[in-house]
């Protein structure tokens, strides 16, 4: 065993114990690492927005090692390969070091370093400039992820409504606005999904397993173990379907279809939950009438799946009523019809009487919180420059509005020009379809910032890059969940000092304010200051959160444990659940959603779709030396026979091309057989074009770059990528 | 005494490959190489009736371990817990043990030219805590206990429930990484990663790395007061240059 000299321990001890303005409250202890003693700092992983807790090893300013959190009451103590490799991230040699102003031509990647005071007076400048010339909101923010609160606290006092992040529109946003429609609430993150104590688990398209977020990972691993049932519909068979007892491998595009189908035999058989319906829903008997002729023969026509499979499953379901999770999905936006999908599921879930059901959906339970009083923020005239309430009624401002939508205003000035951006850890490049118009319009700009922690594409583009600190340097706003059995606060607190001259968001968002004499906006003084008044209402102890990482509360998860005080258990227009939506029939949408079928590949031509890899979070960790080395590109997956066909083989180099003739760069081909003939899977995530990104660039291939097509949902406005086909050629041929 | 061993329960497994990488961060395990990996076994069936399974592998701690003979330092030895370990000051990095093992358990490091493998994470579990592996698997699919406390879930597992060795007719040394699951899941991991006949390394290539440290040793016992003497300047020496 590996021992140290006294010298050595002293120093590290007082490292530790300098580290107390680092974060507060911390235990001391002998970690694993060669027993050196170390602090155990708490914080939330940011490997993805899942937000596990970590307890980070640290000696000597250095963290040694990250390990689950065993107090925190959603990860107890787990963590992915992602989280596990938050320390390669940290040291990251290829990080943006230094603010950066751009000297060259935008996108020669031409920069000076410069100082923050330099950088942020810069900054501060240029908004004012942009707010004399043009108004204040000629400027969009393409934010990410729950931290970049004060990136919007800092737009919206500075006077622009625009913001806008995938996660609605090229995301979560239509499962939302369909679970809202028909329970009167989004399923929200993390989504509240009874998987360990479900009876029979429903995934379509959700490949859990290959999308890792651990607590999720866990209730379904121990949702199995206890018996349940489990039903995948996806073309390709994904680790989830290794595991299911019945693998749909549907025809893509037509998922709709078969949750019609099995509502009709649940609805013809009445195998549904009819007291739950009587006392909680409205609409049934429209609902009877509208699934009527949605056979499962119909169904098999359509989707492909054996009409008695799609029996079989639907009794499985009803066999297991209420305890039935069907998942409500997370990256849905898939055909432009997504909303009216994911009613459907919505539907189906109300028929088995599983929302707020043990087993089911389980409902949010509300956390107090502190407020933070601001002066009031000022009112656009103009309103907002993607216009989502005419274009879209139900893309709402507070639902992240459209980014596509911020990237055509930039295009065509059209209703008023946008003239800057801010990129706060939002990959415009690669999270956004159609990369040639969001290219075009970066190049109308007067001024573009990135505040980012690695030097993804984007930043090459830029007028002014800030290198942000990375999770483990940096607090941010807590986590604050009411979509867990337990809800929980759980906080962001660095476990060591920034390394080069990086900085936390909130002190940038805070320095910028301050430029632009927007002070009274950021009235807190500290990080510390900033977290005791979230916290204050909710009666809990400052060190105990930040020595545990994470407080949580009693829960009440299913309908039996509420009270008239807790609000109404459905708080739709009606205070039903809406089997048949009033607000879609108001909007002269379908009320109940109906079967349309999606554009089929031309000849020769298969379906792109994509997916996730365990190791990777989109395009955020392919940089990351240790996930690197696990996965460092992404094949193409075609089927056997559709190999055969073309007379490919595993292994074989070779170039997609879209529809519209572009084509990706030379990319290794799998060949298997359990998969679809009319498909083509990959993970997304790769084939970064940044030359800072040294593991990372032009590794493998982007499936953004080849989605030059979208299908926008008329609902609210979400791009569905799963409209572009491809071809196989061969190296050779492209 | 206890006597250590591990249940990789494959019907929870995911294939996410956390263990892999929080033993490559409690370990330094570098780039290229694992103490611990996951594996598929590919897939079995036709369409669309198919199979498919994770494959957890490590050092097995094997009852009768070809690595530990196959050391020709002795610096690969078994404790009387079952651990296998690797004394680092005695290895030469020859290489016999990692040729030996029918697991392909056991690598070379780049990083320090010594031979490294899964110890159980023995230092955490002196400290009471589990293998990095075992605790970070989001999946519960890995199980570590001793094999002798009749009241523990590996006992359990192992002696009621029918955990499996992956072992063959040929080479069964006694692997104490055991796994449950169906029998067809089993059987195709069996099929794809059965052991393999341990090798034997050719001599002269372990002589060459031998002779260094015999000449050393031999040194050590003819001047062995100096050496001592010696030695302890120098590692002391060592000492206040890293601080």
């Amino acid at each position: 065993m590996m021992t140290i000299s006294r010298r050595q321990f002293l120093k590290g001890t007082g490292v530790a114990a300098a580290l107390g303005s680092v974060a507060g409250a911390q235990t001391f202890t002998p970690g694993t690492k060669g027993g050196k003693r170390v602090a155990m700092v708490p914080t939330n992983c940011e490997m993805c927005f899942w937000r596990c807790g970590v307890m980070a090893e640290v000696a000597d300013g250095k963290v040694l090692k990250l390990q689950g959190n065993p107090h925190h009451p959603l990860t107890n103590g787990k963590l992915c390969a992602r989280g596990n490799a938050g320390i390669a991230l940290l040291n990251d040699p290829d990080r943006l070091k230094y603010p950066q102003i751009r000297t060259g031509e935008r996108g020669e990647g031409k920069f000076k370093r410069v100082s923050w005071d330099e950088a942020l007076d810069f900054l501060g400048a240029r908004l004012k400039e942009l707010k004399q010339k043009y108004g204040p909101e000629s400027v969009a923010m393409f934010p990410h992820g729950v931290h970049s609160g004060f990136f919007a606290t800092l737009m919206k006092a500075y006077g622009t409504p625009n913001s806008a992040e995938p996660a609605f529109a090229q995301c979560r946003g239509p499962r939302d606005i369909g679970y809202q429609l028909t329970f009167g609430r989004p399923v929200n993150s993390p989504e509240p999904v009874d998987l360990e104590e479900s009876q029979c688990i429903v995934l379509i398209g959700s490949h859990i397993g290959e999308n890792v977020f651990t607590s999720q990972v866990t209730a379904f691993a121990d949702g199995l173990a206890k018996g349940a049932k489990l039903i995948v519909v996806d073309p390709r068979f994904s680790t989830a379907a290794s595991k299911a007892n019945w693998w749909l491998p549907i025809k893509p595009g037509t998922d709709t279809a078969l949750l019609l189908a099995w509502m009709n035999v649940i609805v013809t058989e009445k195998l549904y939950d009819k007291d739950y319906l009587d006392t909680y829903a409205s609409g049934f008997a429209e609902l009877e009438a509208h699934v009527k002729d949605y056979t499962p023969e119909w169904g098999e026509r359509i989707t492909e799946i054996p009409a008695a499979q799609i029996r079989d499953t639907a009794h499985a379901m009803a066999d297991a009523k209420p305890g039935v999770a069907i998942h409500p999905g997370r990256h849905v936006t898939w055909y432009g019809n997504d909303t009216q999908r994911a009613r459907a599921m919505a539907i189906l879930t109300a028929l088995l009487g599983a929302y707020g059901r043990k087993g089911g959906i389980f409902l949010p339970t509300k956390l107090a919180q502190g407020k933070i009083p601001l002066p009031p923020m000022p009112e656009s005239e103009k309103g907002r420059a993607d216009r989502i309430g005419n274009l879209y009624p139900l893309a709402s401002e507070e639902a992240h509005g459209l980014t596509q939508g911020l990237i055509e205003t930039t295009l065509s000035a059209n209703p008023y020009p946008i003239k800057g951006w801010i990129v706060y850890g939002q990959n415009v490049m690669e999270s956004i379809p159609t990369r040639q118009k969001t290219l075009e319009a970066i190049k109308k700009l007067d001024f573009m910032a990135v505040v980012d922690v690695l030097p993804m594409e984007q930043t090459r583009y830029a007028d002014l890059v800030l290198p942000e600190a990375t999770y483990l340097e940096r607090y941010d706003p807590p986590a604050i969940v009411t979509t867990a059995k337990r809800p929980y606060v759980s906080v962001r607190q660095p476990a060591v000092e920034p390394m080069y001259e990086s900085k936390p968001g909130w002190w940038i968002a805070k320095q910028t304010a301050k430029r632009l004499g927007l002070e009274a906006y950021f009235p807190w003084t500290d990080p510390d200051d900033h977290l005791r008044r979230l916290i204050a209402p909710m009666n809990i102890n400052e060190s105990e959160l930040k020595s545990l990482g994470a407080v949580s509360f009693p829960g009440k998860p299913y309908i039996e444990d509420r009270a008239e005080s807790d609000g109404p258990l459905f708080p739709t227009q009606s205070g039903k659940i809406e089997l048949s939506s009033s607000v879609l029939k108001d909007l002269n949408f379908d009320a109940i959603p109906k079967y349309e079928a999606v554009e089929e590949p031309p000849a020769g031509f298969l379906r792109l779709i994509y997916g996730r890899a365990p190791v990777h979070s989109f395009t955020r960790s392919e940089n990351n030396a240790w996930l690197d080395d696990l996965m460092a590109e992404n094949p193409v997956w075609i089927s056997t026979v559709a190999a055969q066909n073309l007379g490919m083989h595993d292994g074989q180099r070779v170039v997609l091309e879209n529809q519209d003739g572009v084509k990706s760069p030379v990319i290794t081909l799998k060949v298997t057989t359990a998969m679809r003939n009319d498909v083509a899977y990959t993970v997304h995530g790769f084939g970064a074009q940044s030359a800072g990104l040294k593991k990372a660039n032009q590794h493998g291939f982007s499936d953004t770059a080849l989605m030059t097509r979208i299908a926008i949902d008329p609902l609210m406005g979400a791009t569905g990528m799963r409209v572009n086909f491809v071809r196989v050629l061969t190296e050779e041929k492209a | 005494m206890a006597r250590y061993a591990m249940v990789v329960d494959k019907e929870r497994c995911v294939g996410c490959q956390s263990c892999t990488v929080a033993c490559k961060s409690e370990w330094d395990v570098p780039n290229g190489h694992a103490r611990t990996r996951v594996r598929s076994a590919g897939t079995n069936g036709t369409y669309p009736n198919f199979s498919s399974v994770f494959y957890v592998s490590q050092c097995n701690h094997c009852d009768h371990p070809t690595c530990v003979p196959a050391c020709p330092t002795g610096a690969t030895t078994q404790e009387p817990n079952g651990i296998v370990t690797v004394n680092t000051d005695l290895c030469i990095g020859c290489g016999s043990c990692v040729v030996a093992c029918p697991y392909g358990a056991r690598y070379v490091s780049p990083a320090t030219d010594k031979v490294d493998k899964c110890d159980f994470c023995a230092a955490r579990v002196e400290q009471g805590r589990e293998p990095a592996c075992v605790e970070t698997c989001p999946a519960k699919a890995k199980i570590f206990g001793n094999l002798e406390d009749t009241s523990g879930r590996v006992f359990d597992l192992v002696y009621r429930k029918g955990a499996r060795r992956f072992e063959t007719r040929e080479i069964a040394l006694g692997p104490n990484v055991y796994y449950v699951g169906k029998q067809e899941h089993l059987e195709m991991a069996a099929a794809s990663f059965s052991p393999q006949p341990p090798q034997i390394l050719a001599a002269g290539f372990v002589w060459t790395k031998l002779a260094k440290k015999m000449v050393f040793l031999a040194v050590g016992a003819t001047f062995l007061g100096q050496a001592v003497a010696f030695f302890r300047q120098l590692s002391v020496g060592e000492k206040q240059f890293e601080d």
